[in-house]
């Protein structure tokens, strides 16, 4: 492992703000990270050293949160790793388009109407289906690093 | 098959007492029969199969677990106790399998002459190996071998009571036999380096083994004096040093020969010197015997200490492997220790100049050459040494080790001079180096601080101001001999000498590894786990700490500075907790009530104030943010979980004032599980610490906070279904959220226990608060949340169905009240829980259905409507008619009784559901009776069935009240009656 300076270039090219340096050694299971460039959640964490007596490194293994891609990093574990800004919003589901949108209810009482539906056939069908029995649904949105897709759903049940 | 345990036991002693002694007269009969044409022919002849074939019948029967005479060896193995160990139970440990047949196999074993017999076919054997159809491991060479080592390990009432003299005779003979196995090791050695088998080897250790399992040092020593000039510890550490030579030379990473023969001989010097009762190890170990563990020992240390430098610079990345070796480098360096301490006077003396010799070695390499070998060696050298001064305390606090308590004398004004502190001082004088910047660069690798930290641990725990009390009593009681080595040791590092010091140092260590080894998680995981959290365990300790400026720091830079926040989140909570718990050492209640606030308010001050920021929703999810959060309640945790009766009012008002803040942190990090399942086991550490202590004002504020958390969870989880690509992060999810409820449900217990422990001073149904309606309440609402998969979660299934049945048998009136789906849902659990593998789970289950039945069956004696529709058949939607909940569960009771596979200890906890519930449903009970007793096709069977079901209810004067002689009657009844009729009920 190379001692040379940590240097922040993947937070250019992931828009300002996305990320945010934080050390190795404090990255826990479930936590964040980004690796490769892409947002994952870390899924299992092992440290080893560099030698027998030389420092620790953290062994990570990140599931990209977007495509569900496994991805896996060593870092020093006193050095920093980025770790992304992941925000979960709520809305409620308005209708869904034939071209594959959703139109969403944003807490202001606008819409939203540039989101994607998954293209996996089980995760579309559950959002296809509730939505189809008319049930009252909220989904949330979750968005990393200039991605957005939607993580849940939850039933709030007839009025 | 389906007949009972009992008669298997029959057969089994009828099998051990008529036939088990004939059978293996006849094979041994059959073997010796065809001895001689063996012995005579020179290739392999068809009688070598015949005779393979006996001697492995005869192993087996040896193999056998004799029983008949256990209890008489016992009082047998006393008078003979002169040459026979008596802690049979401790060898178990060992896995050595203990031979004892009795008396009636004397003349079969040892009379006949067998033995002689066995191992002359062996020795006739030998010089045929290098002919055809015979080789070292060929069956029938395999099979003598196995069953001399067998023979070996005969112990009891087979020999004679004459002072074990018979017994001495046998081993010698065995032992005469196989010295030529394994003597001279060098040889032998040799000769299984270039290509010999090295079977012979090994069965010649495990024969040692085995009588050293069943004698005493002396005995086993003096073996060997009679055909050879050194005694038979001498030759085993002469083997084992052979042993290691070739271990170390060939150093390759998969078990070679020489490693197992390692493991099986270090088992036997623990078998040898395992101190057992009060006897001291001196007393059983020769002085010729001391001489050669004190060689041996030397011998290992250096053959320890050059593989270490010779796996320096292995970086081996396997760390599955590494763990599993750690755990069998533990096991081999007790070992290790108990040969050490059998020589301490030597051992330790030459620990101490190997160990200052490293030292020298890293001051004058420093900053010259690698060092990378001697800090190995010294990570090593630590270890061998921790396990040899300081035994490991097992949740106990370990005593100073008798060899050392006893072996030396010194008198007390040359305390200094006590071989054991000259090093312990200099290895707590090496250690302080580390707090000097410059040297910790250079030397201090986070591997050697590892060991340090282990070491100071270990130390501690057993030599630091420990017991103080008693060794004044000692010293008041005059100059025991005995205790004077304990004495100088224990009141040189105790409170009134050099102890306070060396404190200090400890926790200046601890300080710098925390803050100066950023990401040494293992280093900082050891500092906070062991040393500090054993420290704070002894309250005298804990007077002194406080009173250490070092510990001020730690404090201050634990309650103010950003360092510590780098350090991983489990270990800031055990900081919080050894923190909080170091309070007990404060003069009084008043000022350690303070200590925690100034410890704490920060902590919280801080929650406070990032809840009620107005853009908090905003920020919250920025993973700064997040850290401190999970940081700040990672603490809150740990010091939840310190509460003292002393700090109890202080951490009341600590997480009183951040009660709001939570419910706030709850709505935000709502995605977030990581955090939401910080705060509630936050709250569940918080209450179940608190809780007994509550004033009734205080506890009515608590479960308010408490229901509204569990309102609010559910609202946030109750059909939520997660979307994600990836099965594994589905799998976490569904992980999280088993447990969160697990969480919820000790929550849940914790508020019931209320009711059964209070040591508040007014009751708490003055200010109107009912735990139970708030726990059925709160059951409510966690019920919808457990579903079957998750019931699928032991532990989960486990805290539930105890929970439940507590809470049935408390309160069934409010069981009665909850709406009815929440009842079918928990009747559908309940249901689960009976068919459920686990016997606790099911016997809780049944207990739930007593407490069900009998409360039903009472009030409605009594005239009430018990529990009322719920135990009516109720008409469902679909107009189908559904039972009522207790016919239903007779129904599943009795089928589960009668025909399905359930362990017997449920039967009592059966018989006591079933009573109330067959009063209940009397109607239906005898249905059932009916409809079972016409299945039966078989007149015979089918009258024993019916006088079986009539005794169940009338036999023993069973009435029909539900009083504890009732119970215990139907219990017998119950008994009885699956006795007689579950073997034909199952069967047909």
């Amino acid at each position: 492992m190379s001692d040379e300076e940590h240097h922040f270039e993947s937070k250019a090219d992931a828009g300002a703000s996305k990320t945010y340096p934080q050390q190795a050694g404090t990255i826990r299971k479930n936590g964040h990270i980004v690796i490769k460039n892409r947002p994952c959640k870390v899924v299992e964490v092992s440290t080893s050293k560099t030698g027998k007596h030389g420092h620790a490194k953290c062994h990570f293994v990140g599931i990209d949160i977007f495509t569900g891609k496994k991805l896996e990093d060593i870092v020093p574990s006193s050095h920093n790793c980025d770790v992304p800004h992941v925000n979960r919003t709520d809305y409620q589901l308005i209708d869904i388009s034939e071209d594959g949108f959703v139109s969403l209810l944003t807490e202001s009482g606008g819409t939203k109407d540039d989101l994607k539906l998954p293209s996996d056939e089980s995760l579309l069908s559950q959002i296809k289906d509730g939505f189809g029995e008319g049930k009252d649904l909220i989904v949330s949105v979750m968005s990393a690093m200039g991605e957005e897709q939607i993580c849940g759903l939850k039933d709030i049940g007839p009025k | 098959m389906g007949l009972p345990r009992e008669f298997h036991e029959q057969c089994r002693r009828l099998l051990e007492r008529d036939f088990l002694k004939t059978f293996y007269q006849w094979t041994s009969e059959a073997a010796s029969s065809v001895t001689n044409r063996i012995i005579e022919s020179d290739s392999f002849v068809p009688e070598v199969k015949v005779c393979t074939a006996a001697l492995d019948l005869m192993l087996q029967i040896l193999n056998w677990d004799f029983r008949s005479n256990t209890s008489d060896t016992k009082v047998n193995v006393n008078v003979f106790s002169s040459g026979v160990r008596q802690d049979v139970d401790s060898l178990k440990r060992y896995e050595c399998h203990l031979v004892q047949p009795g008396s009636d196999w004397r003349d079969v074993l040892i009379l006949s002459g067998h033995i002689g017999w066995l191992l002359s076919l062996y020795a006739a054997l030998r010089p045929k190996f290098s002919c055809e159809g015979y080789w070292l491991d060929c069956p029938i060479a395999v099979s003598a071998r196995k069953l001399i080592v067998q023979f070996s390990s005969l112990t009891g009432t087979v020999f004679l009571s004459d002072d074990g003299k018979m017994h001495e005779r046998h081993l010698l003979q065995l032992l005469s036999g196989i010295l030529e196995w394994v003597d001279p090791p060098d040889v032998v050695s040799k000769a299984i380096e270039n290509g010999k088998s090295e079977s012979e080897m090994l069965d010649g250790c495990r024969t040692f083994l085995a009588i050293a399992n069943v004698t005493t040092p002396y005995v086993f020593d003096g073996l060997l004096k009679s055909i050879r000039p050194i005694g038979t510890l001498t030759f085993l550490s002469i083997l084992m040093s052979e042993v290691i030579k070739v271990l170390i030379t060939s150093n390759t990473e998969e078990e070679t020969w020489s490693w197992e023969a390692r493991d099986i001989l270090l088992d036997t010097w623990t078998a040898l010197l395992m101190p057992i009762n009060t006897i001291t190890v001196n007393t059983l170990l020769p002085p010729e015997g001391i001489k050669a563990a004190a060689n041996l020992f030397g011998f290992i240390v250096e053959c320890e200490l050059r593989m270490a430098s010779a796996s320096a610079f292995n970086d081996e990345g396997d760390s599955d492997y590494l763990r599993a070796s750690v755990s069998a480098m533990d096991e081999r360096l007790s070992s290790y220790a108990l040969i050490a301490r059998a020589s301490i006077d030597v051992t330790i003396p030459l620990l101490t100049s190997v160990f200052s010799e490293r030292v020298t070695r890293l001051n004058q390499g420093r900053g010259i050459i690698d060092l990378t070998e001697t800090l190995e060696e010294l990570y090593s050298l630590l270890l061998i040494i921790g396990h040899v001064i300081a035994d490991e305390g097992e949740g106990e606090m370990p005593l100073v080790p008798n060899a050392i308590q006893t072996q030396f004398v010194v008198n007390s004004v040359e305390a200094d001079k006590h071989p054991v502190i000259l090093l312990s001082s200099s290895i707590i004088k090496f250690a302080e180096q580390c707090l000097n910047p410059e040297m910790r660069a250079s030397v201090f690798s986070p591997r050697l601080m590892e060991s340090i930290v282990w070491f100071l641990a270990r130390w501690s725990s057993t030599y630091l101001m420990s017991s103080d009390g008693i060794v004044e009593k000692i010293l008041d009681s005059g100059h025991h001999y005995e205790y004077s080595s304990k004495k100088a040791l224990l009141s040189f590092f105790g409170e009134h000498n050099q102890g306070r010091i060396v404190l200090d140092i400890i926790v200046r260590i601890s300080l710098i590894t925390l803050t100066s080894y950023p990401g040494e998680k293992d280093l900082q995981g050891l500092t906070c786990y062991m040393l500090l959290h054993s420290l704070v365990q002894q309250k005298h300790i804990c007077v002194h700490l406080v009173a250490l400026n070092s510990w001020h720091d730690l404090a201050t830079a634990f309650s103010i500075e950003k360092t510590l926040f780098l350090l991983d989140t489990a270990h800031q909570r055990s900081l919080a907790q050894t923190l909080v718990r170091s309070a007990s050492g404060v003069r009084n209640s008043e000022e350690s009530s303070q200590y925690v606030r100034n410890l704490m308010g920060h902590i919280a001050t801080y929650i406070v104030e990032m809840s009620s920021k107005s853009d908090f929703k905003n920020i919250a999810q920025q993973p700064d943010i997040l850290l401190s959060v999970s940081c700040m309640l990672e603490r809150l945790r740990g010091a939840a979980s310190a509460s003292e009766p002393r700090t109890q009012k202080a951490i009341y008002e600590l997480g009183f004032s951040v009660m709001n803040p939570i419910l706030v942190l709850l709505e935000v990090y709502k995605h977030e599980s990581a955090v939401v399942y910080l705060l509630l086991k936050f709250v569940v550490d918080w209450v179940d610490g608190q809780i007994t202590y509550l004033e009734a004002q205080e506890t009515t504020a608590v479960v308010d906070f408490c229901m509204r958390l569990l309102q609010l969870y559910s609202s946030h989880n109750i059909g939520k279904i997660s979307l994600s690509l990836s099965s594994s992060l589905l799998s976490e999810a569904q992980t999280d959220k088993y447990k969160d409820l697990r969480a919820l449900l000790q929550l849940l217990s914790s508020l019931c226990s209320k009711d059964m422990i209070d040591f508040s001073s007014d009751s708490i149904e003055t200010q109107g608060t009912n735990i139970s309606q708030v726990v059925y309440f709160g059951l409510h609402i966690v019920t919808p949340l457990i579903s079957m998969d998750l019931l699928k979660y032991p532990k989960l299934c486990h805290d539930y169905f105890s929970l439940l049945s507590h809470l049935l048998e408390v309160y069934p009136e409010t069981f009665a009240q909850l709406n009815s789906e929440a009842f079918t849902h928990i009747l559908g659990t309940l249901d689960f829980g009976l068919h459920h593998q686990d016997v606790d789970v099911v016997s809780k289950c049944l207990r739930s259905l007593q407490a069900l039945a009998s409360y039903h069956y009472k009030e409605t004696g009594n005239g009430n409507i018990g529990l009322g529709a719920h135990a009516m058949g109720l008409k469902d939607s679909s107009g189908e008619v559904q039972e009522g909940l207790l016919s239903r569960f007779l129904r599943s009771l009795l089928q589960l009784l009668f025909f399905e596979d359930y362990s017997s200890d449920l039967i009592s906890v059966a018989a006591d559901a079933l009573l109330p519930l067959i009063l209940c449903e009397q109607s239906l009970y005898q249905r059932l009776g009916n409809e079972l007793i016409e299945r039966q096709t078989n007149p015979n069977l089918k009258s024993r069935l019916a006088n079986a079901l009539h005794s169940l209810t009338s036999a023993n004067q069973l009435s029909s009240s539900l009083d504890r002689i009732n119970y215990q009657r139907f219990r017998k009844n119950l008994n009885s009656f699956l006795v007689e009729v579950r073997g034909f009920l199952k069967t047909v």
